[in-house]
């Protein structure tokens, strides 16, 4: 069974060749670069990795991960982002980014339904509709960091399109407003009650045959270092709800090289998780990547 | 107030859960509904916000402190349409935890999945749901697992989907009903597939 690290994000200097935008995380000099990755992967063992989009959404700013994609066939796949001002009609961006095979998914962080969860749900008037509309026609992936005011409305979502194969980022958790901050590393920080609010809203939806979670960005929410101990009733939460048959293992690479370590990373599931036998670590550390997402063989 | 029958009394042994048609009627019920709505509409902006930022459920939407809103909601806890019941089930040794004046959005999943609320090794937790209004089976109405109270019943199997529970049972009530329930034995909150949000009050004894 391979060793699937199912999202992380890489990006070139700045150029003509590799536009990207540019913020205090990634400025135009930084690069954490494809080649990079695969060496900290080939140390530790990781043998593929889903790259999503970071840098801007786009076409232009998806021409370094449609590069490496191309450069190294068998060892990445992709997911792309789709701009904003795009979602009412998004089919052209996504089927473009898509043509080659190797972006099989999208990203997107917002549902776009009624914030009020007693007001009528019509999936139809949701701004995201579109976008799971052509998913579905096409068999693309959705890939899920979805806002705390949103959660309450992906099961509409979901029962709309039960075949679209969604993969909730980041443990599941769903970001709240104010609630974002930097660490003194220059990432992300989530303050967010664990086990989070949205867990109401979330959880159920293991109901649904191809939900996937990411057992990833421990580093964001935990108030803990390494291995995020106030983190692990969590992680048996969502084993024991959706099965190791549709968790996926992942480091958010490049924002944990110094702290935790790429190493820790590929760690942290026997630390949280120590109770797995090795069929459920197999699945969670590649096994469930390789089959909901598609990778190919290694020597394909 | 009224006091089980020896049927009851059995039937709550045996399946650990009694409906009470009818517990609250009349005025009593009208001024329930009243403060209940009145309560919910001044607490709802708090809701939307905490939602936002992630430090409510969006999933369900309680009335933060009901007992100091109104006395509406106090007259319940030792209300006769249900309290002898519950002092007769207690042996007369009873206490208030909590009150939950709750509304369930519409929603095509649960926000609970089958689940006990204490396990046998502390002491006996009894809940009381009031329907507020009529909750129809497909409503979000209270389901159990009659039996599975017992000590020797053993843990109830993980299922998808939730209707899926081996010997469970679903109470639909009229505005005004009432089911106590063992909260040793196997509970959820099934799925609300209507238009209508439910409106219900648990209280929570020991």
């Amino acid at each position: 069974m391979p060793i699937i690290d199912s999202h992380l994000h890489v990006f070139e200097k700045l150029s003509d060749e590799f536009p990207r935008e540019v913020n205090d995380q990634c400025p135009a000099d930084r690069a954490e670069t494809a080649e990079k990755l695969l060496e900290v992967m080939a140390d530790n063992g990781v043998d593929q990795a889903i790259l999503t989009q970071i840098g801007g959404a786009q076409l232009a700013h998806h021409r370094y991960l449609q590069h490496c994609l191309k450069t190294y066939p068998n060892r990445f796949r992709g997911i792309g982002l789709i701009p904003r001002d795009e979602w009412d009609a998004p089919e052209d961006h996504m089927d473009r980014l898509a043509e080659n095979g190797d972006i099989i998914g999208f990203r997107i962080n917002e549902i776009g339904g009624p914030v009020d969860p007693l007001s009528h749900m019509d999936v139809e008037t949701f701004t995201s509709y579109r976008i799971w509309k052509h998913a579905a026609k096409k068999n693309y992936v959705m890939w899920l960091y979805i806002r705390a005011k949103d959660a309450h409305q992906i099961a509409f979502m979901v029962r709309a399109f039960p075949e679209i194969r969604a993969v909730f980022n980041h443990l599941m958790i769903c970001p709240g407003e104010e609630m974002f901050s930097w660490d003194d590393e220059g990432r992300p920080h989530i303050t967010t009650p664990i086990p989070p609010m949205t867990r109401y809203s979330m959880l159920g939806l293991h109901e649904y045959p191809n939900i996937c979670v990411h057992l990833s960005g421990q580093y964001a929410f935990s108030q803990e270092a390494w291995p995020y101990r106030d983190l692990e009733s969590w992680h048996k939460t969502l084993l024991a709800k959706f099965g190791a048959d549709k968790l996926m293992w992942a480091t958010d690479f490049p924002w944990i090289l110094e702290d935790p370590g790429y190493d820790k990373l590929v760690q942290v599931i026997d630390e949280l998780l120590p109770d797995l036998n090795a069929q459920q670590k197999a699945e969670i550390m590649g096994g469930t990547a390789k089959r909901v997402l598609g990778f190919p063989g290694l020597a394909d | 107030m009224r006091r089980p029958t020896d049927a009851e009394r059995q039937e709550w042994e045996d399946n650990g859960v009694l409906f009470l048609e009818n517990a609250i009627v009349g005025e009593d019920l009208a001024r329930l509904q009243t403060t209940f709505d009145r309560c919910a509409a001044e607490a709802r902006r708090e809701w939307l916000e905490g939602i936002a930022k992630g430090t409510r459920p969006a999933a369900h939407f309680d009335i933060p402190k009901p007992l100091e809103k109104d006395d509406v909601f106090i007259d319940l806890i030792d209300y006769p349409g249900w309290y002898g019941f519950l002092m007769d089930f207690a042996d007369e040794d009873l206490i208030l935890l909590a009150p939950q004046v709750r509304t369930l959005p519409v929603s095509p999943i649960s926000y609970v999945g089958w689940h006990p609320d204490v396990p046998h090794t502390t002491p006996l937790h009894m809940k009381v749901q009031i329907y507020i209004e009529d909750v129809p089976a497909n409503g979000g109405a209270f389901g159990y697992v009659p039996g599975s109270h017992k000590p020797d019943a053993g843990p109830c199997p993980v299922v998808r989907p939730l209707d899926s529970m081996p010997g469970h049972k679903v109470y639909p009530g009229k505005a005004g009903d009432v089911v106590l329930f063992n909260s040793y034995g196997w509970h959820t909150s099934m799925v609300n597939r209507t238009l209508k949000p439910r409106k219900s009050i648990i209280i929570i004894y020991e």
